[in-house]
């Protein structure tokens, strides 16, 4: 995946750094991504295609319009090998789509949606669903090894409340679990079904904060799962992630609700672990819980 | 003047029928938004074809008597009768912005203002004509659609490149 920088893509395109961001605005096309120095980032592809469409253009908003239907071809064809059990023909579709954009966006723009469309059009109880989800599955998972490790000293564990691979929440937890990965943050996948041993894992672990991901099992469950973290390590931040309809926002009671889309939830948990709410140390949180449990 | 015989596209866009002119019109560059006219149109494919003076539009060409002028409302149209651009005085005029128009057909701007052109057949057809770069200028009275009562004078021809109908609105 190749990057530009404003003054770089702009000079491909042929225009001031400006008008690039005038685009921005206007059209929300190119989309650039923002270094950790808060810098726009544009992929090289997104560029690439709208000087190409730019030459045959009658207008901005036409050229970019062919340049997005480039783009968007590549999730029919995921979709396409998909529905056809061809795994090295899905494989080839995510890579050319990878080509052209970040890891983010290639899941959030591309796999995700192509999911979606599969679970809208043959429902989740489909060969073509199964299918699907154990493919999105597995590349999320050789994405998640493939990324370096984490240079931040902030971590979460994420409480997997989704039934299992099929659940449709699924590969919405596994891009969450990527992209904070991605981001630098360690992350502890466990599943918010068992409490045995859960205080050994996150005491080792030790994280900022927890994340509570899928709507499958019940409060209580999940009540239990997150108490035990709390009993291990402190009483920590909570968030909330795909767990019915409610709107994201952040309760009273400081657990905080994400939007749907994994790339917004990424964006707020990060946010939120910059936040003064979580800057206390998890070790000296870990000394507090200690202490109220009797030194232990 | 064999070039509008031969339908060559650049030739027969850009030359004026022989009934209607004796010498081809001269040909202006404008932007597809703010219609500016740039004082020394770029070279194809040597620099940007994107408008120096506000940066939203692409640098279009036509004759110079049917030709916008800055801040005019106009649209420009493809063979299939979709909105390619919207000029910021079309924006205002019809209450639409060109990244929401775009792709879309011409009668969901645009409608016949006359009650015996219900079907909008006759701006189709001219669209077209024009779309096709038959080079000539046509009239049509129309209406911003689901807006009554308001009239307005379209005038229709061609503009480039690529071959396109070009709708300005007085
Ligand atoms: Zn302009």
């Amino acid at each position: 995946m190749r990057y530009l920088k404003t003054s770089e893509a702009a000079a491909l395109l042929n225009v001031s750094p400006n008008t690039l961001r005038a685009w921005e605005r206007r059209f929300g096309f190119p989309k650039p991504q923002r270094s950790p120095g808060k810098h726009r980032l544009f992929t090289h592809g997104e560029v690439a295609a709208l000087r190409d469409a730019l030459q045959e253009g009658l207008s901005i908003s036409s050229a970019i319009s062919r340049a997005r239907e480039g783009l968007a071809a590549d999730a029919n064809s995921l979709v396409g090998a998909l529905v056809s059990y061809e795994r090295e023909r899905a494989d080839a579709a995510i890579e050319a789509a990878l080509a052209l954009r970040s890891v983010e966006r290639s899941v959030e723009e591309v796999l995700l949606p192509t999911l979606d469309e599969i679970a809208r059009r043959y429902s989740v109880d489909s060969a073509a669903w199964a299918f699907a989800a154990h493919w999105a599955g597995d590349w999320l998972r050789r994405a998640n090894r493939l990324t370096p490790p984490p240079v931040r000293q902030t971590s979460v564990v994420i409480g997997d409340a989704s039934r299992d691979e099929l659940d449709r929440d699924a590969p919405y937890i596994h891009a969450l679990q990527l992209f904070l990965v991605r981001a630098g943050v360690r992350v502890l996948s466990l599943s918010a079904r068992g409490v045995a041993g859960i205080g050994d894992a996150a005491a080792v672990h030790r994280p900022n904060l927890v994340v509570v991901a899928g709507g499958h099992l019940d409060d209580d469950t999940v009540a239990r799962w997150a108490y035990a973290i709390r009993l291990a390590v402190g009483a920590m931040p909570l968030a909330i992630y795909r767990r019915g309809s409610e709107r994201p926002r952040v309760r009273a009671t400081g657990t905080t609700v994400l939007p749907p889309g994994a790339g917004d939830a990424q964006r707020t948990l990060l946010e939120l672990l910059e936040s003064d709410q979580v800057v206390a140390s998890p070790a000296a949180e870990l000394r507090q819980a200690r202490a109220a449990r009797g030194g232990r | 003047m064999t070039t509008a015989r031969t339908g060559r596209p650049a030739l027969r866009l850009l030359t004026a029928p022989e009934y209607e002119h004796a010498a081809p019109a001269p040909l202006v560059a404008f932007c597809s938004h703010c219609g500016a006219r740039p004082a020394h149109p770029p070279a194809p494919a040597s620099s940007s074809r994107v408008c120096a003076a506000c940066g939203l539009g692409l640098i279009l060409e036509s004759r110079a008597d049917v030709a916008p002028k800055a801040g005019d409302a106009f649209l420009v149209l493809d063979r299939s009768l979709a909105v390619c651009a919207l000029s910021r005085g079309a924006e205002r005029l019809l209450a639409a912005l060109e990244p929401n128009a775009v792709n879309r057909h011409v009668t969901d701007l645009l409608m016949p203002a006359d009650a015996e052109e219900p079907d909008g057949t006759s701006l189709s057809t001219a669209v077209a004509w024009a779309a096709r770069g038959d080079g000539v200028t046509r009239t049509s009275v129309v209406r911003p659609a689901n807006t009554f009562g308001i009239r307005l004078t379209a005038r229709i021809s061609s503009c480039g490149p690529p071959r396109a109908a070009l709708v300005v609105l007085d």
